[in-house]
């Protein structure tokens, strides 16, 4: 009923997704927000159009629709996962396989993406589907260790199939992101090269920026959607209390089984996404450290949450660029005696003095890549700690305080 | 389905009849089948049922009755918490001529028994399986008149072995198959209904006395309708009651008042009732609702206007300096509304848009009373402060008194002329006056009772010599149009010094504390006045958290110098407000929370003083 949101009058209302008008409203502010990014006409908001932000903004999105697949099984079915990366490089070979033109030492079919992305998804779910049985049997920190197991098997696998993944150090090419209908000449809608669409000359990064997010739209509502259904909440209960769950008839083996599919599948997508953005990978990619950023990813946004993924893959994925700037601001400052010289004194090493960061090769601080791992090491061990509902909790609280309004409980 | 049963059912042969209740609700489902009518909570979703739906049911259930043999002027009893079934019941027993009495949820099984067997009940309605126990108990053989019980929740009365049982569901699929075999028999009952018909029985809640049954007819309930319902001004914004109005039924279907603001007013304007899970989720339930029409008693307009100083006072900084300014605030706006009347002044509105945004809105949010616009207290004298309270939140509270026996038409304070502290004018066109001698008030009109359900005595005593109903109740007129209740008759103090001193007036006074739940002030035939003072749990171990005061239990609590020092302050401020003959000189706590089970508290929550004076004698003594 109007003005009464506390009044649910069927389980359709009490579960919708935006159950009031001021939530539809601001959801649809924030998409126009997102599509105009690239046109940069929205003050504050103007930089992230540029090219090099628009690269940035694209790995996230990828990095999103990955970290929705982990939240999927760490988040909701409580099953701690070290071997996302290696259902990403599953997917990703799928689609090099199915999309990229063969040549004398490489496989290829050369087909077109409405084959190979799916693929890619179906291909990580089938080998997520394989490896379950052996995964569910164990729990929590064993299961940490078997999904690490998988990881160096990946490793040593995509290192040696030369005629799949180019061979150790050198990688081979993408298929580019563009929609044809079979093999013809000219694609018929081009994400990845300038151009003009509607009139409007767009760059390719800025293309690539709108079918990232569709696609990422599309990943959001269906995680957000299988939150609440019959087995998104079998898979709460799971993480909530496996053994209870099983004897209030949830099929514990069955659904874990159903996690690690679902999340090897948009592991498998973002996989194939991220070699198309980059164009060129190394086997080595699908490492360790991927995993780690992806499970840093949930405990930063906020495990189980879909909005706190969201949040977490941009955290996480544009700390470098932001690191960067600012270490390459403070240079500047320093060099320019500018108000923040002192700051830039204490954290970046200059030939000879102390400092944090070093700008210079071979210097005497971190490199800048250095001090990022220590900066994801860092804010989990501060988030675990203080803020274990990640920045979702903070969001939490904040909303919390509006919501009690003018009480606090 | 429905509305070609209707068209049959509505094809009645000798006329329409009296408009009872019945014929109202019956005159909606063929106006407006697919509206809602009534909503109930069930595992977290607000069920809805249609005037259609709720037709049906009726009529099923009233051949239901029918097929058990009831026949008119039989009772039908219903013992149970407010819900769909209750009014559903109550409706079939109407329309079939015969006569609901109705049993409050907390009577014990010893007065569930003299209710029944007074009554004469044939036909009992037990809600759960405890309601059932309660007559199960009983020995057996005693109420052989019942014929049968129906129970609706059948948790735990599954495996009970009685023939009297019969399962809701059951029982309207036995209505059912009595409606195939002989379609218009509800119909012609309908249209025989007489305006002298009695239609319910009112147990009074008996604080001297065992309750009698006030006898009210289908004339006394359209009186009332007319009267309170439908008066003309009642409302502040003018807009009559109509069926988008949203209305919280929690109080007891059995008493008048609520009979009156659910059942009456749904039949008489279509609005919408809304039932409570139960009377502790009252808070919550508002909440979710946020009813346009509310009516409370002095008892939950008290727990609301504490909730909010203890939670206000409980919030962070910034939140607490807020809402102290705004409560403040609200202090000055409702100083203004009660100056004039009741409605907003300039300087009011100014005021309160001040305030609007950032406090009353989300408080009144909070609250449950967001979109009310007409609520209203009655049933026990409540505390002005209070009124002014609410008032000066934005919502329009209005006191307003009758009683059973006159169908609850009295007064009321109208939009616009209340005054505080009164309980407003008496209708228009009707028989109201204070007796000159004895100042208590009487009334004669169409609303009055029919008697007392064999007790021709007690009718009788009720009635002056030229037929007005004695209420009992002193009053005073203000200004010559509105009237103050000074007390019951009964329990006005005389003091050994040969004061008139009205009690409930203080009592109110102490009751307007967050702290203090019940006051009981004694001193007829005492050289001076003491009272006997109960905590409320809630709000007072919140108090001695903060302190950090340990305490165990109820007594633990109340029996603390530092809860006694705080109820002093409490009884001394008071004191400042009245004449010293009507200062409370000592007080004891009582070491109890007073319950309707041992005898303490009617069903409606009042105190029985005399058993109070009976249970805490030497408590009452060791003050003189």
């Amino acid at each position: 009923m109007r003005g009464r949101p506390h009044l649910f009058t069927s389980y359709e209302g009490e579960q919708s997704l935006l159950p009031t008008w001021t939530q539809r409203v601001m959801l649809a502010l924030f998409l126009v927000l997102l599509v105009t990014i690239p046109l940069q006409f929205v003050p504050g908001v103007q930089f992230l159009g540029s090219d090099s932000w628009l690269l940035v903004l694209n790995r996230v999105m990828i990095y999103a629709i990955g970290a929705l697949g982990i939240n999927i099984l760490t988040g909701l079915a409580g099953q701690v996962s070290l071997g996302h990366a290696f259902f990403m490089g599953i997917g990703a070979y799928t689609a090099v396989v199915l999309g990229a033109p063969a040549s004398d030492r490489f496989w290829g079919m050369g087909l077109p993406i409405w084959i190979w992305l799916p693929a890619a998804g179906i291909v990580a779910a089938i080998v997520g589907i394989i490896v379950a049985p052996t995964a569910v049997r164990v729990r929590g920190l064993y299961l940490a260790i078997v999904t690490l197991g998988l990881v160096f098997i990946g490793e040593h696998l995509f290192r040696n199939l030369t005629f799949i993944t180019g061979g150790a150090g050198l990688g081979r090419d993408w298929p580019e992101l563009a929609f044809r209908f079979w093999k013809e000449e000219e694609p018929l809608i081009d994400f990845s090269s300038r151009g003009p669409w509607f009139g409007i000359e767009f760059s390719g990064a800025a293309k690539t920026y709108f079918f990232m997010l569709v696609l990422l739209i599309l990943f959001t509502l269906w995680h957000k959607n299988l939150a609440r259904t019959r087995i998104g909440r079998a898979f709460q209960s799971i993480r909530d209390r496996d053994i209870a769950a099983e004897v209030m008839g949830v099929a514990d083996a069955k659904n874990k089984l159903r996690a690690f599919a679902i999340s090897s599948f948009f592991a498998g997508v973002a996989g194939a996404l991220l070699g198309a953005l980059v164009g060129r990978l190394v086997p080595e990619t699908w490492n360790l450290l991927l995993s780690v950023q992806f499970v840093a990813i949930i405990l930063i946004g906020g495990a189980g949450t879909t909005a706190g993924t969201l949040l977490g893959s941009f955290f996480v994925v544009a700390i470098p660029r932001m690191v960067e700037d600012l270490t390459r601001m403070l240079s500047v400052q320093v060099r320019t005696d500018g108000p923040f010289a002192w700051l830039g004194d204490f954290i970046i090493a200059d030939q000879g003095d102390f400092g944090l960061v070093s700008t210079v090769a071979n210097g005497p601080g971190l490199s800048i890549f250095q001090t990022n791992l220590a900066l994801y090491g860092f804010l989990i061990i501060i988030f675990l700690i203080f803020e274990p509902l990640g920045l979702f909790g903070v969001w939490i609280r904040i909303r919390n305080y509006w919501k009690g309004w003018p009480f606090s409980y | 389905m429905s509305t070609d049963m209707l068209e049959r059912s509505d094809a009645g042969e000798a006329g329409t009849g009296y408009p009872t209740v019945a014929a109202r609700v019956r005159e909606w489902a063929g106006k407006a089948p697919g509206q809602v009518c009534m909503r109930e909570k069930d595992f977290g979703i607000w069920h809805e049922i249609t005037w259609g739906q709720c037709w049906e049911t009726i009529l099923d259930a009233a051949h239901g009755l029918l097929a058990l043999g009831v026949e008119p002027g039989d009772r039908v009893s219903i013992h149970s918490e407010d819900r769909p079934e209750w009014i559903v019941l109550d409706m079939a027993t109407v329309a079939i001529r015969g006569i609901t009495v109705g049993l409050y949820p907390t009577n014990p099984a010893p007065e569930v028994e003299y209710l029944l067997s007074d009554s004469g009940s044939v036909v009992h309605f037990a809600e759960d399986q405890e309601q059932v126990d309660k007559v199960l108990e009983l020995p057996e053989g005693s109420l052989a008149h019942i014929r049968r019980i129906l129970y609706v929740e059948d948790r735990g009365v599954r495996r009970y072995d009685n023939d009297r049982l019969l399962f809701w569901d059951d029982f309207l699929a036995l209505g059912r198959e009595h409606r195939e075999r002989d379609p218009g028999a509800v119909e012609r009952l309908m249209a025989e209904a007489e305006a002298d018909d009695v239609m319910t029985l009112v147990y009074t809640s008996g604080t001297t006395g065992p309750p009698k049954g006030a006898m009210l007819t289908n004339a006394n309930a359209e009186f009332s309708m007319r009267k309170i319902i439908e008066t003309e001004g009642r409302l502040p914004d003018g807009a009559p009651p109509n069926p988008s109005d949203q209305i919280l039924t929690y109080l007891p279907l059995c008493h008048v008042a609520e009979r009156i603001f659910s059942t009456w007013t749904m039949v008489a304007t279509g609005c919408v009732l809304n039932f409570a899970e139960s009377i502790e989720t009252v808070q919550t339930n508002l909440r979710e609702v946020q009813p346009t029409l509310f009516f409370a008693v002095p008892r939950i307009w008290e727990k609301l206007h504490a909730g909010v100083i203890i939670k206000s006072r409980d919030a962070t900084w910034m939140k607490r300096r807020l809402s102290s300014w705004g409560l403040k605030l609200a202090e000055r706006i409702g100083d203004e509304v009660v100056a004039n009347g009741g409605s907003h002044t300039t300087k009011s509105r100014i005021l309160y848009a001040l305030g609007y945004f950032f406090l009353f809105r989300p408080l009144r949010e909070r609250v449950g009373l967001r979109y009310c616009r007409w609520a209203g207290s009655g049933a026990a004298p409540i505390a002005p402060e209070v009124l002014k309270f609410f008032m000066g939140l934005g919502v329009p509270v209005f006191e307003l008194y009758g009683m059973t026996e006159n169908a609850a038409v009295a007064t009321l304070n109208f939009a616009g002329r209340m005054k505080l502290g009164t309980v407003g004018e008496p209708y228009p066109d009707i028989g109201f006056r204070i007796d000159e001698e004895t100042g208590e008030i009487q009334t004669k009109h169409e609303g009055v009772f029919k008697g007392y359900w064999q007790k021709p005595e007690a009718t009788a005593e009720t009635f002056t010599e030229d037929g007005w109903l004695r209420t009992g109740d002193v009053g005073e007129w203000v200004d010559g149009t509105h009237v103050k209740i000074v007390d019951r008759i009964k329990h006005i103090i005389i003091t050994s010094g040969g004061k008139n001193i009205s009690p409930s007036e203080i009592e109110n006074k102490l009751k307007t504390s967050p702290y203090i739940k019940e006051a009981v002030v004694i001193g007829d035939g005492r050289k001076y006045l003491t009272a006997l003072i109960g905590i409320e749990l809630d709000t007072v171990g919140d108090w001695a958290l903060r302190k950090n005061l340990p305490y165990t239990t109820y007594r633990d609590l109340s029996e603390k110098p530092e809860v006694i020092e705080l109820i002093q302050k409490i009884v001394d401020g008071v004191n400042e407000q009245f004449a010293r003959v009507e200062n409370i000189r000592k007080f004891r706590m009582i070491p109890k929370e007073l319950d309707h089970e041992d005898g303490e508290l009617t069903a409606t929550q009042k105190v029985k003083r005399s058993a109070l004076e009976d249970m805490f004698g030497e408590l009452i003594e060791s003050m003189y």
